[in-house]
């Protein structure tokens, strides 16, 4: 495998006052991987996101970052506030003093920088999503974390997204941290996948989770065909590489 | 030194251009962040501070402050300060204040105080120390404007953006609550409690009409607040008018000028 993680988090736990959220979470993010959250609701999806990125701080167990890590955060739920007179320009500007030419090559990265002067409120809720996408870039960030991205986008708007994604991944060459649900769209395109229900039932390849008696028993045989198809895909990208014999089992 | 301080007029004017300059880019926050209805209800409560000054024997300014800040820490404690600032609440806390500092000034009546110009302002009042008092409290105002603006708009525009990217959302919308709080006590001597929330609503009404971002709404807010202060204390001096309720109307008058101009303009487009 390739040199160090870009992140390690080693037996996260979290609680509020007596209930669970987290408990004994490990994984390690590397740089141009794609790795996907799965699990059903209330499963500390979020709250990991929250971790990995640095809003949660107190929290059991560790999460070591490369040093000078630049993480580009999409929350879940993002309210745009629409009574204000508001440019996606001005934006892009929102947090931080940014160039035009930078705000328009994260605009052209996810094919919305003809956007650039419409007010914000005229937007769609596809448009938004892609804007705000757009905006996690800035900066070179070695780490995007989004948090289910495609929420309200409609299903063509969604396959295009984790498209978005994919592109994203390769010309930013960074690691990509995805709490999804769309269990279909999303698994052809991913490197390791979290299976998490306050603890991690499993992770791995999505294949091999695919077949795993946890991921089954919260997810059912159905999506498990759903991936199994999209594992075949991943198989083919892996013959070209040279790694064929890793797929034995499939 | 400062002569030219002693004619009511220059004093007027000097405190009307200052109210305007702060009223713009608090009034803009405010109307982004939908927190009109809360100066309208710290407004009202302010009479209670008023009298509380009076019976206290401290500076009715003080007294204000103490009972706005006070309302403002127990908002922050009841609610989170972000969506849950009901208007029943507002409403109960505005009308308790209003009435029992009437009760107040009833029982304590001083002839440095006039019930009339609690409610409604008395700009050609201005005195010396009420324009240093308003001097001060501008300066530190647009000071911690300038210092955080960047934050309050990015609050304004989303919360989870601007948590998600590092700004201290709860200690930002704070330190705005405190300053409405400032704002509030200083304007009250200028616009009256009652007027206060229209100073700081209609101009940035007027803006909102032509403005593409927020500094421009701030930029036009300010344009139209003085020339609502031009028109008022023009209608005060040449009718007799009461100066902050000239004030308001010319406000108004400007929005419905505003209004037209746009459906015009909105019209030959199409």
């Amino acid at each position: 495998m390739e040199a160090e993680p870009l992140l390690r988090a080693i037996d996260v736990g979290y609680r509020v006052g007596e209930r669970l959220i987290l408990e004994r979470v490990s994984f390690e993010l590397r740089r141009a991987q794609i790795t996907t959250i799965i699990g059903p609701n209330g499963a500390g999806k979020s709250t990991l996101t929250s971790i990995v990125n640095g809003l949660i701080r107190k929290h059991d167990g560790v999460i070591e970052r490369a040093p000078g890590l630049r993480i580009g955060y999409l929350p879940q739920r993002v309210y745009v506030n629409t009574l204000m007179p508001l440019t996606v320009a001005r934006l892009m500007q929102l947090t931080r003093r940014t160039s035009v030419d930078e705000a328009r090559a994260a605009l052209a990265r996810t094919d919305v920088e003809a956007l650039y002067d419409r007010q914000v409120r005229s937007l769609s809720e596809g448009e938004l999503k892609r804007v705000l996408l757009a905006r996690t870039t800035l900066g070179q960030p070695d780490l995007l974390v989004l948090d289910e991205p495609t929420s309200g986008v409609d299903i063509t708007g969604e396959a295009r997204m984790y498209e978005l994604i994919g592109e994203l991944r390769d010309e930013l060459d960074c690691a990509v941290l995805l709490v999804s649900h769309d269990l279909h769209l999303v698994m052809s395109r991913t490197d390791q996948v979290l299976c998490l229900n306050r603890h991690l039932c499993c992770s791995g390849l999505p294949e091999s989770v695919s077949r795993h008696p946890e991921y089954l028993a919260l997810f059912g045989r159905q999506a498990a065909d759903a991936i199994a198809i999209y594992a075949h895909e991943h198989d083919h990208v892996h013959d070209v590489a040279g790694h064929s014999e890793e797929h034995s089992h499939a | 030194m400062l002569e030219w301080l002693d004619d009511f007029v220059v004093r007027s004017i000097l405190a009307g251009l200052m109210m305007v300059a702060v009223a713009a880019p608090m009034g803009c926050l405010m109307v982004w962040q939908r927190l009109a209805f809360l100066s309208d209800t710290l407004g009202h409560a302010a009479v209670l501070g008023v009298a509380l000054g009076l019976v206290l024997r401290i500076e009715p300014i003080a007294g204000v402050l103490a009972i706005v800040v006070l309302i403002v820490f127990s908002l922050q404690r009841v609610t989170s300060l972000n969506n849950a600032l009901s208007e029943t609440t507002l409403a109960i806390i505005s009308h308790t204040g209003l009435a029992g500092g009437i009760i107040l000034l009833g029982l304590f009546p001083s002839p440095a105080i006039s019930l009339e110009a609690i409610l409604f302002g008395d700009l050609l009042a201005t005195g010396k120390a009420d324009l240093l008092r308003l001097l001060v409290a501008a300066v530190v105002l647009l000071t911690l404007l300038l210092m955080h603006w960047r934050a309050f708009v990015a609050v304004s525009v989303s919360r989870e953006i601007a948590q998600a990217e590092g700004i201290p959302v709860q200690r930002t919308q704070f330190l705005m609550f405190l300053m409405i709080a400032l704002l509030i006590a200083v304007m009250m001597q200028v616009m009256g409690v009652l007027l206060i929330a229209a100073m700081l609503v209609i101009p940035t009404s007027c803006a909102r009409l032509f403005s593409a971002g927020p500094e421009q709404m701030v930029g036009l807010s300010l344009f139209y607040g003085l020339a609502a202060l031009g028109g008022g204390l023009g209608a005060s001096f040449r009718f007799d008018w009461q100066t902050g309720p000239a004030i308001v109307v010319s406000a108004t008058a400007l929005l419905l000028l505003s209004l037209a101009v746009k459906r015009a303009l909105d019209g030959r487009k199409v």
